[in-house]
């Protein structure tokens, strides 16, 4: 059991090395926060699914579960809210499909 | 486990490079906020691993900290940007 819990380990971390490399070498802020997405998602629940294999409480098995909960909720929320910023902040569309503005016109 | 851990440790700290480059590189505040947020997911699984290494869960309670305060840290960083943006600061 403790190699499985090492691989779903060593599996998260390079989840979030791979992130981390998505992070420094995409060409756009909207790149860098798709390739970011998957080190709170993926490589967190690997880590704490290695842990809940591994350790023999129920304590951490509820606090590994209620971390896992925490980033699922509060990852889309967070990216959304920083998404509009730059949208708001850069005025321009990647390319020449502005959904947002195009609503926002329809609806006014 | 010891090895899998430190290959985990091993793993994790090229991915916080990675993350520390792109905080002090990044044009725009939401390039940092990005790379903030991924350092203190890094540290979060830190944590976890560091746990499970030592098989005793009396800091697995900072996790929670740790990913609540990123939250936080991430949406208060982003209503920043957006205002300072609606104020015509420019960056």
């Amino acid at each position: 059991m403790d190699v499985i819990a090492g691989l779903f380990m060593v599996l998260g971390a390079a989840l979030v090395l791979i992130a981390g490399i998505g992070v420094a070498r995409s060409w756009s802020i909207y790149a860098r926060m798709h390739s970011v997405a998957i080190a709170p998602t993926l490589g967190v629940t690997s880590v704490a699914v290695g842990l809940a294999l591994s350790i023999r409480s129920t304590t951490g098995y509820v606090t590994a579960f209620l971390v896992v909960i925490l980033l699922l909720v509060t990852g889309p929320v967070g990216s959304h809210l920083l998404t509009r910023a730059v949208y708001r902040q850069m005025q321009s569309a990647l390319d020449s499909v502005d959904e947002l503005a195009r609503d926002e016109s329809s609806n006014s | 486990m010891t090895a899998f851990a430190a290959l985990a440790f091993v793993l994790l700290a090229g991915g916080s490079v990675c993350f520390l480059t792109r905080l002090f590189r990044g044009p725009s505040i939401a390039d940092r906020v990005i790379a903030l947020d991924g350092l203190l997911v890094t540290v979060i699984c830190g944590i976890m691993i560091e746990v499970t290494r030592e098989q005793s869960i009396t800091s697995l309670d900072t996790v929670l900290i740790v990913a609540l305060a990123a939250f936080i840290g991430t949406s208060v960083l982003a209503r920043y940007a957006e205002r300072r943006s609606e104020e015509g600061g420019g960056d």
